[in-house]
Parts: C-alpha cells; structure tokens; sequence
C-alpha cells in the first residue's frame, strides 16, 4: 500500500481526533480480509437454509425445560470409560426430565411422574414419536446426529427441552 | 467502513461506527417481527448474523461436522427462545455467546473422553470451489484469486489469538465489539488494541512475501 506505515508494536494508544495512516490501513487490509473470507469461507448453503427453516421450531405455547446437568460437562470422568452413557437433565418449574442417551438409545425418565406424548425433535423436519407410561419411564432409538431437542405434553402442559447436541 | 466523522477516541467509539450492510440498531426491531410472526424479518436476521455465528465456530477451530451442529444448535435455540429473548437489539451477542458456549463444550469433551482425537484444525484451503470462486475463475481473474488465496494463507498461520479474535471481526457484515467480546469472552475495552496488533502483524507477513 504505502510505504509510510509505523511498525511499532507498543505504539497502539493514538492519538484523539483524525484517523491516523495506520489505522485507515489496517482498516483497508481487515476489509479485503473479510471479502477473503466471504469467498473462502462462507456460511454453508445448507446451513443458512436450516437456519432459515428453524423459524418452524418457534413454541409459542411451550414452557422451555432449561438444562441443568450434562455429565460432557458437569460429571468427573471415569477411569477408562471410553464412550459413557450422556446424563442429562431439564428442568421447566416442578417439571423435570432425566434423559440418558448412549448408542443404543435413549432412555428417560418424567418428573413428576406420569404419562406423556414425547417428540423427539432433530431439527425442524424429522421426528420420532415415543409414549412414556404412568411412571414416567420412556425409551426409544438413539436420537440421529446433530442437535435434539423432546417436545413432552402431559395432558395441559407443553414442554420442550432447551436444543443440544447429543 | 468507518463513518465519515472522527471520533473522539479511537477505539471506544468503533463499535458504534463499525457495520455497513445491516444496521445494527435494526436488529432488535427484526426480532420483534419475527418474534411477532413476521418469517422475513426472521430471514433477515439468518443473514445478517448468521456470518457471526460461522465465524465463532469456525475461529474456535472445530471440524467440520461439529461446526455445522453447533450453527445449527444456536440457530434452533435461538428460535426456541425468540419469544423470551430480553434484550433483543443484543441478540448478535446472544447467538454468538451461545455458539461459543457449544463450541467450548465440545472442546473440553473432545480433549477429556478422547486425548488423541484432537479436533480438526482449519483447513479452508480445499478443493471444494464456492460459487465465487468459480465466478473469480471464469472471469480469469487469476492474479485476483491468488492474492485472496495468499491473504487467507498469511492469515491462518497467523497465531490462535490473532486467528480467532480476526475471524470474528471479518464477518460480513463486521459485529459489534459487543458481539465481538461474546464470541470470544473477551473484554470490549482489549479488542481494538489486540485487532491493530494483529492486522500489522497480517500485514507485515504480507509485505515479507511480497504480497502487498
């Protein structure tokens, strides 16, 4: 660009007012930066269009069961465990829901207990239709890559589990 | 990219002046309306954040299949959580934070349950041609296209800081500091010095192969 650049490393305090050379180059090389990136690499098409269709995914009436344990996170590892079982658990207000999910499937357990009509959701078009009986207990196939989410009703009530990667 | 006027300090003012395509203050009022049922504003906001969002994932260095999931995770919450968002002129912020969660969890997971399984580092140099790049071809536009490739180059074997904190400001269009400083956890205040440091580092890399 020009020659008249200020390489200093320490000197990053400018001074107030105009914008020094310095400054409008490095502004200059972060623009051809980002049309860099635009062009090798952009938001994937498919993604964009999932991300489009995920306006489906909005629950007006559904209460959101926040999660509050996930042992990727919260459990200590096991000694030579090499694929444990992933322990999760939500919470919406007295509601609870325990799921554990491993490559056999999933299995879950509603609190209080109870019956329930539970979707499993994996994005804003597949899903999977499981029941769980009086005592709360469900089970069903693993759910597929990508992130999931439960739809449970249980007679008047609507909850939906917070979206997560399995 | 800058506004015509200059401002009083150098870097508290940035942000405000930062953003050319979209207006950022028009991100709350597209909440509002697609909270409200309104699918375009909804669109609108796919694509004037969702660059923000692959460049999280994409500056925290996750292959490519964990990055496609955790856009998609912060997208479908995102829209879980479109009618209950507080703030919604903050929901850059908001997706941002939430992709950048995932994306440490997935992290601390890879490196705890399997030590040899190191994620994927970026390797943006494929074979895979996008649709501009093939435009850029067939126009022979060849010295163009070898100096995007050489930029891109510099800039990825610039170091895991500069990397990260320039991917996310390159978003088109460019996020706030706000946005920025939940991207990354870092503080607004360190984003201006760290981003001049680095684009002079990029830059001296560039003139040291002649490139500029």
């Amino acid at each position: 660009m020009n020659g008249t650049h200020d390489d200093g490393f320490d000197d990053d305090d400018f001074a107030e007012g105009a914008f020094s050379d310095e400054e409008w180059d490095t502004g200059l090389l972060e623009e051809e930066l980002r049309q860099a990136a635009a062009i090798l690499d952009p938001v994937p098409a498919g993604l964009r269009q999932i991300a489009v269709e995920a306006y489906a995914l909005r629950d007006v009436d559904a209460r959101i069961a926040e999660l509050t344990f996930d042992s990727l996170v919260d459990a200590i590892p096991v000694r030579g465990e090499t694929d444990p079982p992933r322990m999760l658990t939500f919470r919406a207000g007295e509601v609870t829901v325990d799921v554990e999910v491993t490559a056999e499937g999933l299995i879950g357990q509603l609190l209080p207990p109870g019956p329930a009509r539970i979707d499993v959701l994996s994005g804003p078009r597949a899903h999977a239709r499981l029941t769980a009986d009086d005592m709360g207990r469900f089970t069903g196939d693993a759910p597929p890559a990508g992130p999931f989410a439960l739809r449970l009703r249980t007679g008047e009530d609507l909850v939906v589990t917070e979206w997560l990667r399995a | 990219m800058r506004g015509g006027t200059a401002p009083s300090t150098a870097y508290d003012d940035e942000s405000y002046t930062r953003g050319g395509a979209v207006d950022r203050g028009d991100v709350g009022a597209l909440v509002l309306s697609a909270a409200d049922g309104d699918a375009a504003a909804w669109k609108a906001l796919v694509d004037g954040l969702g660059p923000l969002v692959w460049s999280v994932v994409r500056a925290h260095g996750l292959s490519d299949a964990d990055a496609h999931e955790v856009y998609q995770t912060a997208w479908f919450r995102f829209a879980q959580h479109l009618q209950r968002i507080r703030e919604p002129e903050k929901a850059g912020s908001w997706l941002a934070s939430t992709a950048r969660h995932e994306c440490l969890k997935l992290l601390r997971a890879a490196r705890r349950w399997t030590p040899t399984d190191d994620p994927q580092l970026l390797d943006r140099v494929s074979e895979d041609r996008t649709p501009e790049e093939s435009v850029l071809d067939s126009e022979e536009a060849a010295a163009q296209t070898e100096r995007v490739r050489r930029l891109w180059q510099e800039f990825e074997e610039l170091g895991e800081r500069c990397r990260q904190l320039l991917r996310v400001l390159i978003a088109s269009p460019p996020p706030s500091y706000q946005e920025v400083s939940a991207a990354l956890g870092i503080a607004v205040g360190s984003i201006g010095p760290t981003r001049q440091r680095c684009l002079r580092r990029l830059r001296a890399r560039l003139e040291a192969r002649g490139t500029l």
